[in-house]
């Protein structure tokens, strides 16, 4: 599938609702929003209004949670029908989705659930992002989730996993930092050898979030501040992949919008102490 | 090598049904075991599935309490696991599952105060239409009145409900203690509907709600009148009933008024 890779929109936020009345009266220092799809996958009404308006203002990437490229259940062809309406309708910079399972049966857990890291799970997800990339006529994206069990029957690493798909099947890959951060907290692994062994031109956004501790592992809640380890990780992030597109996720506990913006601008300032370090190497 | 399609069926059983299958196809990590792992996903299903009840029956939920409704959400949640990708679409069947399950079936008034809810919220995101405006109607000739038709904006929906579930919606929603489940001696009717951006509702008279159910089946304002008429007298029928149309009008719920529109009225409740 030709298509050149989507272009750099420097910092972001996720769009929530609470949010809808200061963006839209104000002039937030935002430089693009990405949406969750499904919460605009509806006939009408304020939420398609308000994106609609939004839309013409900043550029819009939409972010699917139930896509489940990777179950066994065949592709639900009204799924990526309406996805592919939306996609119409918003013209966004990019669609991404999980490189998970929701579910199989005809029934949807609405949990992004992990996956065997086999070769017949890789054919089998090469397979099926192919057939999306080919109905929707573009190419998606593919997060790395969170994940809290490993599985006994996994050939490969999570990143090498990763990798092959995004080759095999040509698609982007959107690089979690938090998600790298709790999965290697969770299965022991090191997040530089995750860092590491991703493909840096198939990288097309970074997503930062907050996590909780539960015990001795971690789960991906959305609804903390971005930690400082992430912070950390995330400085080695930008350092090895240079600028990409890089937002912030909240979903629970959402605090004013000053507030997650002011959490954006650490990230700017990361990016740009990275940036600037690497001048002064360069010079030298 | 176990089958993917194997290990994500034994896996879903796992979170769903609590069966222990699961368990066999995943390692103890250095620190937690298997069971305390998988148990996040049992965990965060029941959670997340209780928590997008909460958020689409939110008056519901306060009326019953958290216990109450943490009863409920896990017996609907055993009955009706999510069928839609989307989960805007998973409380779809509480209210009828509140009218026809023990023991939340005795208390009437919560499958109606449900109901309320899940129109409005139908009535929120439903399909857009531009409503008629007075003025639209102002300019179609007097003449052409009486063979008038009306089509319902879409999003409106009318409601028959028998308990005072509309009185216990408006003081939970101004959050003041709601008033105790009455049973009404006649059937109420309910339009809920968007007005522009907000979902509303209002309750109908019985001429009113005769009116609106007519009109929205396509009989034309001529016949409307005289039904208006036989309903509760001839003098001023025909100033009630285009009372009645201004209202709708005021409210935008038409989106269609012609000698040739079609015809949308739905009808759901508890009460038909």
């Amino acid at each position: 599938m030709s298509e050149t890779k989507p272009p750099y929109l420097g910092f972001g936020l996720g769009l929530r609702p609470e949010h809808y009345d200061e963006i839209l009266s104000g002039d937030p220092n935002v430089d693009w929003f990405e949406v969750i799809s499904e919460n605009y996958m509806i006939p009408g009404g304020k939420p398609l209004r308000v994106l609609d308006e939004i839309r013409e203002r900043y550029p819009i990437v939409m972010h699917g949670v139930s896509l489940s490229i990777a179950s066994t259940a065949p592709l639900d062809l009204d799924y990526l029908t309406e996805l592919k309406t939306l996609a119409d309708r918003v013209n966004p910079k990019w669609i991404s989705d999980h490189l998970c399972w929701t579910g199989v049966h005809g029934v949807n857990l609405h949990d992004l659930l992990p996956i065997p890291y086999t070769q017949e799970a890789l054919d089998h997800v090469v397979d099926r992002v192919s057939r999306v990339q080919d109905f929707l006529g573009r190419r998606l994206t593919l997060e790395n989730v969170s994940s809290y069990v490993t599985f006994a029957e996994s050939e490969m690493s999570e990143w090498e996993f990763v990798s092959e798909l995004a080759t095999r099947a040509d698609c982007w890959l959107l690089f979690d930092v938090n998600n790298v951060y709790v999965s290697a907290h969770n299965h022991g692994f090191s997040t530089r050898d995750f860092l590491h062994g991703v493909p840096r031109d198939r990288i097309v956004q970074f997503h930062l979030a907050g996590h909780s501790h539960e015990g001795d592992h971690i789960v991906d809640t959305h609804d903390h501040p971005v930690c400082d380890e992430v912070w950390d990780f995330y400085r080695e992030t930008v350092s090895h992949f240079g600028p990409v597109s890089t937002m912030i996720e909240r979903d629970d506990n959402i605090p004013p919008l000053a507030e997650v913006i002011a959490e954006l601008d650490i990230a700017r300032r990361i990016a740009q102490d990275v940036a600037q370090a690497k001048q002064v190497i360069a010079a030298e | 090598m176990t089958s993917l399609k194997e290990l994500q069926a034994r896996f879903q059983a796992g979170i769903m049904m609590g069966n222990d299958a699961a368990l066999d196809d995943i390692n103890d990590s250095a620190t937690e075991s298997r069971e305390t792992l998988f148990g996040v996903y049992r965990h965060a299903y029941g959670a997340r599935l209780a928590e997008v009840l909460g958020n689409d029956y939110e008056l519901t939920h306060t009326y019953l309490g958290d216990d109450a409704f943490a009863d409920l959400a896990r017996a609907y949640i055993a009955a009706h696991p999510s069928d839609k990708r989307n989960a805007r679409w998973f409380g779809r069947y509480l209210p009828e599952f509140l009218r026809t399950t023990a023991p939340f079936s005795a208390h009437k008034e919560v499958a109606e105060l449900a109901t309320l809810e899940k129109a409005l919220a139908d009535a929120f995101d439903g399909p857009d239409a531009t409503p008629v405006s007075i003025e639209e109607l102002a300019a179609i000739p007097p003449e052409d009145w009486a063979n008038l038709v009306f089509t319902a904006h879409p999003t409106a929906i009318r409601l028959r409900f028998k308990t005072n579930a509309t009185d216990i919606w408006m003081a939970l929603n101004d959050e003041t203690p709601p008033p105790a489940p009455v049973q009404l001696t006649e059937p109420q009717t309910v339009l809920v509907w968007r007005q522009d951006l907000t979902s509303r509702f209002r309750v109908l008279g019985p001429e009113e709600a005769m009116m609106w159910t007519e009109a929205t089946r396509g009989v034309r304002f001529g016949v409307l009148c005289e039904m208006v008429a036989t309903f509760a007298g001839a003098h001023d029928a025909e100033l009630r009933a285009a009372t009645y149309l201004k209202t709708w009008l005021d409210t935008g719920a038409l989106s269609c008024v012609s000698p040739d529109c079609a015809q949308s009225d739905l009808v759901m409740g508890t009460a038909h």
